[in-house]
């Protein structure tokens, strides 16, 4: 039986990866990115520029600013973080199911069978190329080391000339020449070893198996076989994530609107491409806002359909954070979104073309945006008697015939043009309201409020009514607005126009609700 | 001196989509095609394939038809008028005021579209859709994406946007006067216009005046209204139906003025829970003769 292949990818300088990759265009700057606070601050990791004007880790934030006076600097972000490196197992599971993910810019695959999907000469050197470039395609600047042991793994991804390849059998060999610290030892053996002389892995490996055992125990016999390459750790895969996480903490509260779309527009996008990634798409979005001092605000975005769509995910903030502002400086943000899969479709061959999924999950998105939530949808009856009343519920429609039909013949049927809210009326009858039953209207006119200025004008004298037509409605109902007793009369102007006018019998006043069109 | 009728189609020019791919030029023939000819060759290059006679135009159009067929609208006067529906890629205009029949007209089509299984749209400015009678129409309500806009402005961008998606049918109701955000500026119609010529979805507005200006492919007028009732002599008035005219306005096959008759019968609505008591006389203010007619006729002029 072969020996488990495993690859580790890995990112050098972490905290810096994960900030770059979040605001990329500081590439170009000396950047350090720093834990603490004030002066107190020092340098954890700095990029090639900040380097060669020798600033190293561990560096006070003064002393990195005496050597390079442009020097830019960044506190280590969590979100940042925390977001790369799932961007950074997302993209290890684009080549194996089995991805343990060990924090701090590393994660490992099980690579087993891998030349099942790279035929060339060298298919683990393939798929490590494969696998960078994949990365960097994320912003994530990884280096990958593959051996059939953890440990070996994980050394061969920090030597240089990346992806690094370690043969079966040969992981002793790549770890013989570094330090023995690289093992983690416990104190004890460290100190030990310390004075025996031993200075490297190589070293230590060369020691008798059995002697090892009786000086140092089980932790020394554990860690001599781990320097001669042996590492009976399995791989852990990790559950994949329910959700889908993208945010930043900011160097400076933000007051204002715009700005905080330009971070967030960026944050989205990165979301987006991680969602493509995986086959998915976002059905509801929530965005975490971390306010000064200690506040905390969340909100949610219901999506009617799952899109991708970064310009409708952002129009969509924006209206929500118009119509709610936050109320205190915001100092950091997350988004989270929902995933689902995009609806999928089969197109015909013969039939009427469907419409494509994609497109028309990011237009409903879009016209979501555009008109608010209750705006867009597919109408639906709704039990009762009242003209007004409709559902909308979301538009999936059904798949189209597979083959092109002829159709059917109208029905020739008048349609009621529906007046919501009902236009309130001014209305004469023959006979003074209340003296006899069903008095049919003769003259109607609009009553003055300036809400009716907007609405159709209905007046003039009353031709012909047909009517009354009583209807009742939610009487069971102990809310006033759920009850319907009404008297129905159809009415032909004279000034045109056929309308459908009711009174209400409780409180006696006139409507029109609807126009014979 | 030519008296070739020389059309310019002015492509792209007014705005920023992209202008339709233009199938290949052919050579004009006899005094006509001469005459194109030199006025082809004093142009640059890039306005030549812009410049077509009407004979070359209609040719294309002829070809766009057959290999897109359009749209039945089982409006018995629209299909007529129209030559068989409303042509796929082109915008259509149906004017018509209040108890014209138009919004009748919009919602079969609707009911046409759907029932062969093609997803329809319908941008309702006035917010005047009742589900019920949609249904009672034949409208698949599955295939109907009912969208609300509040003003002109959001109705006209949330038209474009359905076309873009791919909806074989999108029908723009403006509602009754007045409009919500006015007649809209005519470079927005042109806007629409393209839209649909690009991904070919048949446009139908319905609108209370004329508001496309020039962009419409075809213009039809819906009037001359006139109620049916049945009824009267002693027993209650019901209305029975409306008769109206859809009269051409501007097609490119048709003279202005032509026109069909539009007959619509009265569903059953209200709601009726229970028939009322006879009502008192109400038809005083009618001539006598006009009250005899049965089962259904119209009662004056509309």
């Amino acid at each position: 039986m072969s020996p488990d292949r495993i690859a580790c990818v890995s990112l050098p300088l972490f905290p810096l990866a994960a900030r770059l990759r979040s605001e990329p265009e500081l590439s170009r700057e000396a950047l350090v990115v720093v834990e603490g606070n004030g002066n107190a601050a020092r340098v954890v990791a700095g990029n090639r520029l900040a380097r060669s004007a020798g600033i190293k880790a561990g560096l006070t934030l003064p002393q990195a600013r005496a050597l390079c006076p442009k020097l830019v600097a960044r506190s280590r972000d969590e979100e940042c973080e925390r977001a790369a490196q799932e961007a950074l197992l997302e993209v290890a599971e684009r080549f194996s199911p089995r991805v343990e993910d060990t924090g701090e810019g590393t994660a490992f695959l099980d690579v087993n069978g891998i030349e099942h999907h790279f035929k060339g000469d060298s298919p683990e050197l393939d798929l490590g190329r494969s696998l960078i470039a994949a990365a960097e395609a994320e912003g994530l600047p990884a280096r990958l080391g593959i051996a059939s042991s953890k440990l070996a793994a994980r050394i061969a991804a920090g030597l240089p000339d990346s992806p690094v390849v370690v043969p079966p059998g040969q992981e002793a060999e790549i770890l013989a020449p570094l330090p023995l610290a690289r093992l983690s030892p416990e104190v004890e053996i460290a100190e030990t070893l310390e004075r025996w002389g031993v200075r490297s892995i190589g070293d230590f490996a060369k020691l008798p198996q059995s002697r090892v055992a009786s000086r140092l125990g089980k932790s020394g016999r554990d860690l001599h076989a781990t320097a001669r390459g042996i590492d009976p750790r399995p791989i852990i895969p990790r559950e994949p994530p329910p959700t889908f996480n993208e945010g930043m903490n900011l160097e400076w509260p933000l007051l204002s609107l715009e700005p905080f779309l330009f971070v967030g527009r960026a944050a989205l996008e990165r979301l987006c491409q991680r969602l493509e990634a995986c086959g998915l798409a976002c059905v509801r979005l929530e965005l975490g806002l971390r306010l000064e001092p200690d506040g905390h605000q969340t909100r949610s975005l219901d999506l009617p359909a799952p899109t991708r769509d970064v310009k409708t995910l952002l129009t969509l903030v924006r209206l929500d954070l118009e119509a709610r502002p936050p109320g205190a400086p915001v100092v950091g943000f997350t988004f989270t979104a929902h995933p689902d899969r995009p609806r999928e479709a089969q197109l015909s061959l013969y039939g009427p073309a469907a419409l494509s999924p994609d497109k028309l999950a990011t237009t409903l998105a879009r016209l979501f945006a555009l008109l608010g939530p209750g705006r867009v949808g597919s109408p639906r009856l709704v039990d009762g008697h009242r003209p007004e009343r409709f559902a909308l519920v979301e538009f999936t429609p059904p798949p189209p015939p597979e083959v092109r039909r002829a159709p059917r013949p109208g029905r020739g049927l008048l349609a009621v043009r529906v007046l919501r809210p009902p236009v309130a009326l001014e209305v004469l009858t023959r006979e003074p309201a209340g003296t006899t039953e069903d008095e049919p209207p003769v003259e109607v006119r609009p009553v003055v409020t300036a809400e009716n200025e907007k609405r159709p004008k209905i007046e003039g004298a009353v031709r012909v009514a047909s009517g009354p037509w009583g209807l009742e409605d939610g009487w069971w109902s102990e809310a006033p607005a759920d009850r319907a007793d009404r008297e129905y009369w159809d009415v032909e102007l004279t000034t045109g126009g056929i309308y459908r006018l009711y009174r209400d019998r409780e409180s006696g006043e006139w409507f029109a609700d609807g126009i014979y069109d | 001196m030519t008296y070739a009728l020389v059309t310019l189609t002015i492509h792209g020019m007014a705005l920023s989509l992209p202008a339709p791919a233009e199938p290949p030029l052919s050579q004009p023939s006899g005094r006509g095609g001469a005459a194109l000819q030199r006025v082809r060759s004093a142009l640059p290059e890039e306005m030549r394939a812009r410049l077509r006679s009407a004979r070359e135009l209609d040719r294309t159009l002829r070809d766009e038809e057959e290999e897109h067929p359009p749209l039945a609208t089982a409006v018995p006067a629209l299909d007529r008028l129209l030559d068989g529906g409303l042509p796929r890629g082109h915008l259509v205009e149906l004017v018509g005021g209040r108890t014209s029949g138009r919004f009748s007209a919009l919602l079969t089509t609707l009911a046409a579209a759907t029932s062969v299984g093609e997803s329809a749209a319908l941008v309702d400015l006035g917010d005047a859709l009742d589900p019920a009678a949609a249904v009672a129409l034949g409208v698949d309500l599955e295939r109907l994406l009912w969208v609300r806009p509040t003003d002109l402005k959001e109705a006209l961008a949330g038209t474009e946007m359905l076309i873009g998606a791919g909806f074989a049918l999108v029908v723009l109701d403006l509602g009754a006067p007045p409009v919500r955000g006015g007649r809209g500026v005519e470079a927005g119609w042109l806007r629409l216009a393209r839209s649909a010529r690009a991904h070919g979805s048949a446009l139908l507005v319905g609108s209370p005046y004329r508001v496309s200006g020039t962009v419409a492919a075809a213009v039809l007028k819906a009037g001359r209204p006139r109620a049916l009732w049945q009824g009267g002599e002693g027993s209650p008035w019901l209305l029975g139906g409306l008769s109206a005219r859809i009269e051409v306005e501007k097609h490119r096959r048709r003279l202005p003025g032509q026109s069909e008759g539009l007959d619509l019968v009265a569903a059953d609505a209200p709601p009726v829970v229970k028939p009322a008591a006879p009502p008192a006389p109400r038809t005083a203010e009618l001539p006598a003769a006009e009250h005899t007619w049965e089962p259904l006729r119209a009662v004056g002029g509309g």
